[in-house]
Formats: C-alpha cells, sequence, structure tokens
C-alpha cells in the first residue's frame, strides 16, 4: 500500500471514533474492540527515562504512525499477535501438536489463513519463544500490577506512565486508569504521537499530570513518507493544548524527539520545531538518539526488516543539541530534565 | 554517643564530588595495585624460632592459652617493622608488600594443593623456590597439628574431615580459623589497652576475681595470656617507632616527611596502650590492635567496626582546636583504607570456587543509630565515604546503616559511593537487622550497637563472639535427598551411592506434598546436626589448642568472667551458619508441589526418576519449568511463601542448636560463591535447574527468573519474614550503569533502597556493570541473564540484543557515555 495511502485512511479515521472499515496496517483494527478495551503490552516497572521519578510503563497496543524507525513493531496494531522469538525455540514440536486448527505445520510457520488467535500455542509453549503480544487487561487488573509500586512512586517523585503504542486511541480505558490512579495520588504521565482526536481525549487530558509529547517530522510531507500520516494534527493539537488556559483542564506539556539520522536530525527540521515551540511558548525539550537495538522484532512478527539506519554519532548529537539550545530552548537527553521547574501548563 | 552528637551538623551539600585523590594517595595506591602478591612465611618461621628457644621449650610446661600467647605475643616482637613510603598509618601486615599470612594450625594448608603451578593460578602468587619447600616442610609437619587434624584425625572422624575437603552437604569453614569479629575498637582508642593490662594485673595480684572468688588455674593462665599478648603488641608498636626513627634520620630524607615519621613514630610509642589524642592516632591504634588480630587466629572478616563513631570524639576535637581540617582527615582516612589491601586470603584455586572473590572483608560500619534509636550521622561518615572513593580497591569493605532517620544526603552519598562501581558500600536496614539480633537474645541497646563482620554478619561491636561464618550449608541438597531416602542422585555412575542423609521414605510411599515437606525437613535436620557435629569438634580443639587471647582482649565478657573467648567468655556467643540455595530451594517445592500434587502430571516417582536422569528426554519440561512456572523475587506471594517455608525450616534447625561454649547457633542466608561449588554437587533440581549447574545465591532469586524487574525482587526479599536471620543475609543485585548514573541513578536507587528498607528489606549490595562486565556477560550469556541495558531511550535485555549492539554496549560503557 502506497504511504499517501495509509496515510489518508488514518486521517480519515482518527477522531472520527468509527471502526475502520479496510484492514489497513495503519489504522487500530476493529477486533481490538477499540472504542472500549485496549490490549496491553506490559506493565515495566522501575523506568527512569520516562518522566520525572521511578515511573511504571504501560504498554498500549495499538498505533496510528508506522514510523520508519519504529523498533516496538508490537506497538503498531491494536488486535492481539503472535511473535516468535527464534532465539528461544528448543525445537520441541509442543506447538505443532497443540494447535486446534493445524496452522502450524511446522516449527516456526504459522499460517495466518488458518491461525485464529486462540493462543494455544503460545499457552503451550515451555520456552516462551511463541509469545502473544497484547493481553486483555481490565482497568482493575492493570492497577493491581501497579499497585505495588504506588510507596516507590511516593518516596522518588515517579509515578505511572501511559504508553504504546498510543494510549488516547482508547481515551475511555486511559481515562478509567488515570482517574483511578490520581484517586490514589499517583502522578500520570502519557507519551503520545500527538495523533489523536481532540474530541475523545479532552476528558483523558483534564487527567494527567503530564503529556510527553513526541515530535518527530515538520515536513508534512515527509512525515507522511516516514510516519505513515500527516502530522498536521499533531501541530493543531499541540498549538491547542499550549493555548488552552493553565490549570486543572490541561496536563503539563513536554515535547520529545526522536533524534534518528537522515530522517529527523536535519538542521532545518530541528530549527523548524524550535521555532514552532518556541512560538507557542514551550521552551523545553528531550532528544532522544536513535540507537539500534537489534532486538529484531519485526523479524519475531514476521515483518520487514527495518530500513537501514545508520548509527547516530556522538557529535551529531551534540550538534543537535546545541543547534537546538541557540535557538533558544532548553534541550535535556532522557532522565536527565529537570522537571522541578515543571509547571502545569506552558507559560 | 552522648556529647558526639550534640553538636549540629552542618548539611552536607548535596552531589558534592568526591575529593580529588592527592598526590599521596595516588603513590601508595599505585604502588600497592602495581604489587604482585605473594604469601609471607615470617609467621610460622617465627612461630618456629620460638618453639626451638629456651623460652619456648620452657613454655611447654605452660598452661596451653599461656604458651599460646607466648608464641604470638614472640611472633609481634620479633616480625620486621617496615614503614612504607608515603604512609600515614603504619604497620605491615605481613613481611611482604602485599601477602597472605600462612596459618599452618588450619587456614592456609589448602595453598599447596597448588604450590607447584603458583604463577599460573588466576590470582597468581609469588614466591621463591626456597619458599616453596619451605611452605611444603610446613604443611607436612603441621598437618597433624592443625586445628582440624586435633578435631578430626580420630577413629570414626576421619571421613568428616575429607568431607570438608569434598564440600557436599556443608562446608565446615571454621576448619580454618575463626576470625569474624569486630573488637572492641572503642575501647582501644578511647581507654587504651593500659586499662585491660591493669584490670588483668589486679586479678592476678590478687589472685581473686572481683567478687572475692578465688581465680582458677584456667583464669589464672587467662589473665596471664592478656599481660602477654598486650606485651607483644607494646613491642610491635615500638618495633614500628624504631623504624620510623630510623628513616627519619635517613639522608635525603624530605623535611616534611622527616616530621611525618616523627609524628607516627610518637604515635607508635603511646598507642595503642594508651588512649588516643587525636584523630590519627586513633586509626593508628586501632591498625595496631588489628595487625595483632589478624596474626593470632587467621585474617578472614577482621572488621573495624562503625568507625564513624568511635572516632568522631577525636575528629572534632581535632577540628575544634584546629589541628585537621577537612582535607587531611580524609587523606589519613584514605591511608587507612590503603592499609587493608596489604592482605589477601590464601585460597588454593579449589577452595577459590567456593570463595573466589570474597576478599578477606575487613569491614568498615558507618551510619546508623545510637542506643535509643537516634540517628548519628555526622560528618565522619560522609568523610570516610569520600575516603573510600578516592581509595576503591577490593579492601576494606564499607556498609551503611539505613533507618527511617537516615539523612538523604547519606543516602544520596552512598548511592553515589555504589555507582563508582566496586559494589561498596552494601546497605543494612536496621530495624530488621535489630529485630533479628533481638531474636538471638541481645538487649535492643546491644543490637543498635551493631557492626557488621566482614561481607554481610553482625555483631554488637566489642561484644560478641560470633564464629560468623563457621560453615555454609547446601539447602538444595537436603530436597534431593529427600527424595532419594537419603541419597545423593546417581548421577552417571550406575546403582545406589550411599546414604548420606537421614533415612526418609522412598517416594512410593510418599502420598502428600506434606509428606515431601516432612521428608525435606528430616534432612535438614539431619544435615544441620551433621554440620554442628564437626563444629563442635573443632570448637574442642579451639578451646585447647588454639585459644585467642587478642581476640579476648577485644572481646566485652572476657575480662569480667577470666575466660578466653574460646572457652565461652565473650558476652555474646554465637556460631553462623549459611544456606545457600534458597530461591532454587523455595521454587523447587513450588514446582514440585504444582506438577505432581496440584496438575497431578506426573507420580512423585515418575517425576523424580526425570530429575534423577536430569531432564533427559524431558527437555521441554525442564525449561516450561524453568521460564513459565512462578519463580520468586517477582513479588508472587504464593512462590514466595514456598522460599519462607524453606527458610523457616533451616532456620528452626539451626536454631534448635546451642553450640559447646553455651552460645546460640544462628543462620544467615548468604553464599560467598559456594552457591557454584555446591552447585556441582547437586543433583537437578525441580524447578528446572540442570545438575551441576550453580545454585541461587543468598538472598537473590535463582539465575535468569527475574522477570518483573528490581523493585519485584526487592519487594518479594523484603516480604520475607527475616526476623530469625540473625546471621542476615545477601540480597545482590546488578544494574547496567547506563541505567543508574547520574543524578538521575542517584535518586532512583536511593528511592528504590529506602523504600526497600520501609518494606522491612534487611540488606542489598549492589554491582553495576562496568563495560569488562558487558563482555562477559557478552561471551556467556548465563552469567547476567536478567541484566537490563540502557542505550539513549531505550530499554532492553542484554541477552536479546544482537552481538554488533552488544558491542556498542561495551564499547559506550566502557567510555562512560550511556
Amino acid at each position: 500500500m502506497a504511504d499517501e495511502d495509509r496515510g489518508k485512511n488514518a486521517e480519515d479515521n482518527v477522531g472520527a471514533g468509527a471502526s475502520p472499515a479496510s484492514d489497513s496496517p495503519v489504522v487500530p483494527d476493529p477486533i481490538g474492540e477499540l472504542a472500549g478495551k485496549p490490549l496491553i503490552i506490559s506493565v515495566q516497572h522501575f523506568c527512569l527515562h520516562d518522566g520525572p521519578g521511578i515511573r511504571s510503563l504501560v504498554f498500549f497496543k495499538g498505533c496510528p504512525l508506522r514510523c520508519a524507525w519504529c523498533q516496538n513493531p508490537e506497538t503498531w496494531r491494536a488486535q492481539a499477535e503472535i511473535a516468535f522469538k527464534a532465539h528461544l525455540c528448543i525445537g520441541c514440536g509442543t506447538c505443532v501438536d497443540a494447535c486446534p486448527h493445524g496452522a502450524l505445520a511446522e516449527i516456526g510457520r504459522r499460517d495466518a489463513e488458518r491461525c485464529r488467535l486462540c493462543f494455544t500455542c503460545t499457552e503451550a509453549c515451555p520456552s516462551e519463544a511463541l509469545h502473544r503480544f497484547g493481553l486483555p487487561l481490565s482497568v482493575e487488573d492493570v492497577l493491581a500490577r501497579l499497585r505495588p509500586e504506588f510507596p516507590l512512586f511516593k518516596t522518588s517523585g515517579g509515578g505511572v506512565t501511559l504508553s504504546g503504542g498510543e494510549p488516547s486511541l482508547f481515551p475511555g480505558f486511559a481515562t478509567a486508569l488515570a482517574t483511578a490512579l490520581r484517586a490514589e495520588d499517583v502522578h500520570v504521565a502519557m507519551e503520545t504521537s500527538g495523533r489523536f482526536s481532540p474530541y475523545r481525549t479532552a476528558q483523558l487530558l483534564r487527567h494527567l499530570d503530564l503529556l510527553l509529547y513526541d515530535v518527530k517530522v515538520f515536513d508534512d510531507g515527509l512525515h507522511q513518507k516516514l510516519c505513515g500520516a500527516s502530522n498536521e494534527r499533531i501541530k493543531a493539537n499541540l498549538r491547542e493544548l499550549a493555548a488552552a488556559a493553565k490549570g486543572d483542564e490541561v496536563p503539563a506539556l513536554w515535547p520529545r524527539l526522536p533524534l534518528i539520522p537522515d530522517m529527523t536530525d536535519a538542521r532545518e527540521n530541528l530549527l523548524d520545531w524550535a521555532a514552532f515551540l518556541l512560538k507557542l511558548g514551550i521552551d523545553s525539550l528531550t532528544l532522544i538518539p536513535y540507537h539500534r537495538l537489534g532486538a529484531s522484532k519485526r523479524g519475531w512478527l514476521g515483518l520487514e526488516a527495518e530500513p537501514d539506519i545508520s548509527e547516530l554519532s556522538d557529535s551529531r548529537i551534540e550538534y543537535a543539541r546545541a543547534l537546538l539550545a541557540d535557538a533558544g530552548l532548553r534541550v535535556f537527553m532522557p532522565g536527565e530534565e529537570k522537571w522541578d521547574g515543571l509547571q502545569p501548563g506552558p507559560a | 554517643m552522648d556529647e558526639r552528637t550534640s553538636r549540629t551538623l552542618a548539611p552536607r551539600p548535596d552531589l558534592k564530588p568526591f575529593p580529588e585523590r592527592t598526590e599521596r594517595i595516588s603513590a601508595i595506591r599505585y604502588e600497592l595495585l602495581s604489587t604482585p602478591y605473594s604469601i609471607c612465611l615470617e609467621r610460622p618461621k617465627l612461630f618456629d624460632r620460638f618453639a626451638r628457644s629456651p623460652k619456648g621449650k620452657a613454655a611447654r610446661q605452660e598452661h596451653p592459652l599461656v604458651r599460646r600467647a607466648q608464641a604470638l605475643a614472640y611472633v609481634f616482637s620479633q616480625r620486621r617493622p617496615h614503614v612504607y613510603p608515603d604512609e600515614l598509618i603504619v604497620g605491615n601486615m605481613t613481611s611482604k608488600r602485599i601477602a597472605s599470612n600462612y596459618y599452618q594450625e588450619g587456614g592456609s594448608v589448602n595453598i599447596v594443593e597448588d604450590v607447584w603451578r603458583l604463577k599460573h593460578r588466576a590470582i597468581p602468587l609469588h614466591l621463591s623456590l626456597g619458599e616453596k619447600a619451605y611452605l611444603v616442610s610446613v604443611a607436612a609437619r603441621k598437618g597433624v597439628t592443625s586445628v582440624g587434624g586435633r578435631a578430626m584425625l580420630r577413629p570414626g572422624r576421619v571421613s568428616h574431615f575429607i568431607d570438608i575437603f569434598r564440600a557436599k552437604r556443608h562446608f565446615v569453614t571454621e576448619e580454618a580459623g575463626v576470625g569474624h569479629q569486630v573488637g572492641d575498637y572503642r575501647m582501644v582508642v578511647h581507654e587504651g589497652l593500659r586499662s585491660v593490662d591493669e584490670e588483668a594485673a589486679r586479678r592476678l595480684e590478687s589472685g581473686t576475681m572481683p567478687d572475692g572468688v578465688e581465680l582458677t588455674k584456667d583464669q589464672e593462665a587467662f589473665f596471664r595470656s592478656v599481660r602477654i599478648a598486650i606485651e607483644g603488641i607494646r613491642q610491635m608498636a615500638a618495633n614500628l617507632a624504631g623504624e620510623a626513627e630510623r628513616q627519619a634520620q635517613e639522608p635525603g630524607i624530605s623535611l616534611e616527611r622527616r616530621e611525618e615519621l616523627l609524628e607516627i613514630a610518637q604515635a607508635c610509642r603511646w598507642v595503642p596502650y594508651e588512649p588516643a589524642r587525636t584523630f590519627q592516632e586513633g586509626l593508628q591504634a586501632i591498625w595496631l590492635v588489628h595487625i595483632a588480630f589478624n596474626l593470632e587466629d587467621f585474617e578472614q572478616g577482621l572488621s573495624f567496626g562503625r568507625l564513624d563513631q568511635i572516632l568522631y570524639p577525636l575528629y572534632l576535637a581535632d577540628i575544634e582546636e584546629g589541628r585537621l581540617t577537612e582535607e587531611p582527615a580524609c587523606e589519613i582516612l584514605a591511608s587507612f583504607c590503603l592499609k587493608a589491601c596489604e592482605t589477601l586470603p590464601l585460597y588454593s584455586e579449589r577452595i577459590d570456587k567456593f570463595f573466589s572473590g570474597g576478599g578477606v572483608a575487613q569491614a568498615i560500619t558507618v551510619g546508623g543509630t545510637d542506643a535509643e534509636g537516634r540517628d548519628v550521622a555526622n560528618e565522619l561518615t560522609g568523610l570516610i565515604l569520600d575516603s573510600y572513593a578516592q581509595v576503591l580497591t577490593r579492601e576494606p569493605a564499607l556498609h551503611v546503616r539505613v533507618h527511617p532517620d537516615t539523612p538523604d544526603w547519606l543516602m544520596r552519598k552512598a548511592v553515589q559511593v555504589i555507582q563508582l562501581g566496586t559494589s561498596r558500600p552494601s546497605l543494612f536496614g536496621d530495624p530488621a537487622v535489630v529485630r533479628a539480633l533481638e531474636t538471638a537474645g541481645m538487649s535492643t541497646e546491644h543490637a543498635r550497637d551493631y557492626a557488621v563482620i566482614g561481607c554481610v554478619e553482625m555483631a554488637s561491636q566489642g561484644r560478641t563472639y560470633n564464629s560468623s561464618d563457621a560453615a555454609l550449608f547446601n539447602l538444595p541438597l537436603c530436597l534431593e535427598l529427600a527424595l532419594n531416602q537419603g541419597r545423593r542422585f546417581p548421577g552417571k555412575r550406575a546403582g545406589q551411592r550411599k546414604r548420606m542423609g537421614a533415612a526418609t521414605p522412598p517416594v512410593s510411599e510418599m502420598k502428600s506434598f506434606e509428606d515431601v515437606l516432612a521428608a525435606f525437613r528430616a534432612q535438614v535436620a539431619d544435615g544441620v546436626a551433621d554440620m554442628v557435629k564437626v563444629i563442635t569438634w573443632l570448637e574442642e580443639a579451639y578451646r585447647i589448642w588454639r585459644p585467642t587471647p587478642v581476640n579476648s582482649i577485644l572481646t566485652q565478657g572476657c575480662m569480667q568472667s577470666g575466660k578466653d573467648v574460646t572457652w565461652g567468655g565473650g558476652f555474646y556467643d554465637y556460631t553462623s551458619v549459611q544456606a545457600a540455595g534458597l530461591a532454587d530451594t523455595g521454587d523447587s517445592l513450588y514446582a514440585l508441589m504444582r506438577v505432581v500434587f496440584d496438575e497431578k502430571r506426573f507420580s512423585l516417582p515418575e517425576f523424580v526418576e526425570i530429575l534423577k536422569s536430569d531432564f533427559r528426554d524431558h527437555e521441554p519440561l525442564r525449561v516450561e519449568l524453568a521460564t513459565r512456572f512462578p519463580r520468586y523475587g517477582n513479588g508472587d506471594p504464593e512462590v514466595d511463601a514456598m522460599t519462607q517455608v524453606a527458610a523457616d525450616m533451616y532456620s528452626d534447625a539451626v536454631i534448635s542448636h546451642h553450640n559447646s561454649r553455651g552460645g546460640l547457633y544462628i543462620p544467615g542466608f548468604y553464599s560467598m560463591t559456594c552457591h557454584i561449588g555446591f552447585g556441582r554437587k547437586t543433583g537437578a533440581l525441580p524447578d528446572g535447574r540442570h545438575a551441576g549447574a550453580r545454585l541461587s545465591n543468598g538472598l537473590a532469586p535463582a539465575d535468569g527468573t527475574e522477570r518483573q524487574g528490581p523493585t519485584a525482587v526487592l519487594r518479594s526479599a523484603a516480604s520475607l519474614d527475616s526476623s530469625k536471620w540473625s546471621n542476615c543475609c545477601a540480597l545482590n543485585m546488578k544494574f547496567h550503569k547506563g541505567l543508574v548514573q547520574g543524578e538521575t541513578g542517584v535518586r532512583a536507587l536511593s528511592s528504590l533502597f529506602r523504600n526497600y528498607f520501609d518494606q522491612g528489606g534487611m540488606q542489598v549490595q549492589v554491582n553495576v556493570l562496568d563495560a569488562d562486565m558487558l563482555r562477559a556477560a557478552k561471551e556467556d550469556p548465563k552469567l547476567y541473564p536478567d541484566l537490563v541495558v540502557r542505550v539513549a531511550g531505550y530499554c532492553a535485555y542484554f541477552n536479546d540484543l544482537q552481538p554488533a549492539a552488544k558491542d556498542e554496549i561495551i564499547e559506550r560503557t566502557a567510555h562512560g557515555i550511556g
């Protein structure tokens, strides 16, 4: 499918709230009961680089973007998936015997046509080589996993960060979770691509303390090409949030820019973002330098390998940092942010 | 603590960088780091020489304790003094720059196994041919009269002697020596040995105890031994003073150094007999007595205690009277720390499997509370951490006590030192430790004055004789024995092995999980009883052949009772034995319960056959047990409860015994590296662990089983009831440097650990993995299976990364960029 089409589809559907008609890889799948419950990929504790203090991250499944550099392809689709981690497979064949639909003719080869995603195989696999991405957890389930960490949030000034994927695709669930957390005095942040419907998420935003807002590619044409959708909505949302009154209505805003070689690290892109942010009264930014983990998650999911992106040299990071700083931004690396000065809502 | 805490503390500024290493400290440190290790044979030679001397011959008619004291005093007074360049605290631990002392009475004999390949060991030792020949001859001559020989070369005991070297069920380390002590260095510093000497003189002169009861022969011998030992120590100090004076007169010596040497000489002519007058004299007094302590028994775990409390009055007085400022105080402390590097433990490579990397662990404890529970952290607490940050050497060991009122600056500073990557300091939770010591019969006031012995063990400083590392116990092996009628699994051998444990029923007769637990309990009790039996033989040998007068001088209770510590003179008396493989045992009990009794997937005999075959043809089952079953360390109360069951069985078995001095047996949960040695002798376990693989370490989860991150590990550990663990536990955690560096790391780790102690945590020690460790992890993925690394904004399991990505992380870690 052409990039333009993907972008168009996504633009149509995000915000409309309706189930998309096609099974485009870009738009969230209808199977995940999109309007209601999301699937959760995992809840990860002791995270130090996604907001202040020690935090737990809740990864939602489903994302409206398809960034070329994305290293977490399991977050793309909203429906549950079966991944095969060949390096863990002991070749026992338990999965082949277990599959009730004959979708596994041999180890590591799953026939997507036959597979009904019943997850019998992931349940049976002794080594967790077959892994289920996407668990149908309730708000209570997620809270139960988070609750033991609450005291630590208090001592460290941390909290919970909703992440993904795109949590705002599930405003009902995310709001319920955020409300429940804040009722117990837990600081709630959300990482967002910014591509959400302001109407559907208005209530959610009201219950967040901090919004970690990704800014990637400034030029819309290039954004569509690299991220699979237009960035008009992203910019508009950011503009509106920044313009909104201070106070309880809007969370504090903190943009983060993934620094990807040859994709987001061009001088022009950085300066465009800097000007855009400063004009909105936002003066801080986190740079997230790209690093190839080499954890071949795309391979696990049977997807095409990620494009060859060159390594980011330290001098390039330093260049970007200096450029943004000269433009007037306070630039931080992940985990080094000075959150202390963070006000609810930018000045 | 009284007046010492009265001064208001100037809060130490946050993130104040560690003071830079001074030129002096760099020079001493460089010399120590570049000197090859050796073995010092001066001690056995002087013992030999004493035995041949007229005085030594006359001593044969003496009470064994007097004879021992005379021999020791001879060693103290006759050894050659060395004063090394630049140092501010003097007193050579051995005759060489860095060497092991040789303890022919036990501890050191095992090195003979390596004698012809000393240079080719992983830790090479440099010895001349003549020295090697002497080593062999002394080992041959002294084998029979070693403590182990005296205790066990008797009918019916020899097989146990051999068992010590095989180390399957337990490893009775007390065979090598007792060591492990926090002496009364507060008395040494503030009262001087004179106070003890004069009291002993009074007893001898009056011939009675203070209550008028006549001295027994033993008591008389004891008070004589005290005076003899103190005289020997004074002579050793005087010899060092003489050497310092001699060097001061050497041509070409700088004026500055001459002055230092003369001051050192003056100090050595005053302390440790008289009370120290200055901060530097306080440290000098401790060091001099510490040398004597090291030469007496063996070097393991002889610890300095709460130096920030002991020395604070002297430090304050020096500061107030303008004799001292912070910087030189830090340098004196660093010079003291470096003295601790002059010695090392002597293990053959075989023994090293059980204790490698353990070091000698001369521990400094800082922080904590006074007897009333009030925080006592002071400027010196911070300075001691600063000084360690300058040396970053394998010795001394450093421990910080944490309680709810521990100031933030101390938590932060402790974490900042941890970030430097030497896994020091380790942290101790006061509430849990104090509660466990109270269980062992200590008064609350005395428990609150605890200091760490060596790695993790406990003493109320100066009041406790704790044979704190008497033995290590292989807990999972008891499960193997329980499943095979007291026999180890056959392994590759054909046929049955000889019965080693209790004669518990065959598995075919076990109808419920409770039956398995009963058999396991019986095996634990039997194994502990066997271990106690061997230790009792050794205690008897110590009592007669190797009493320890220096230790008795430094342990309250002895002077009051006229008894050597080996006779039960200590105010508190313990023998401590530690279990290895706790998590593996708990996880195995849980897995067995589920597979056999809950899910009924196999009968018990079938499952045991699978274990006996080391999961041959059952690899999927093994992998499932290892990766998919709930494991301790993930905050799962159900499986953690089983870990508690295993811990309680061991604790209860241990606590039921008394030692032969009238003291208590107390349990601990740490393993040095015995979990590796024991693992080799242990068959397959129900938790999916292969036969021969290493066991879980201390209180840590089994390898590769922490799936929920560090907060869950700490939660599981803190959830266990540690009130019976009077000899503490060791919880090792590993973090990638990139994850916990900088201010983010300081904040995260200090809150993480504070939170752990709030939950009732007892102990934690942290390894911050540097590039070398990551390289090793790349070579052997089993090394740190749970290691999470961070680069830029991403976190991932190190093992999940591609080789190239691993290389880059190693590279970046090596360059301190994360």
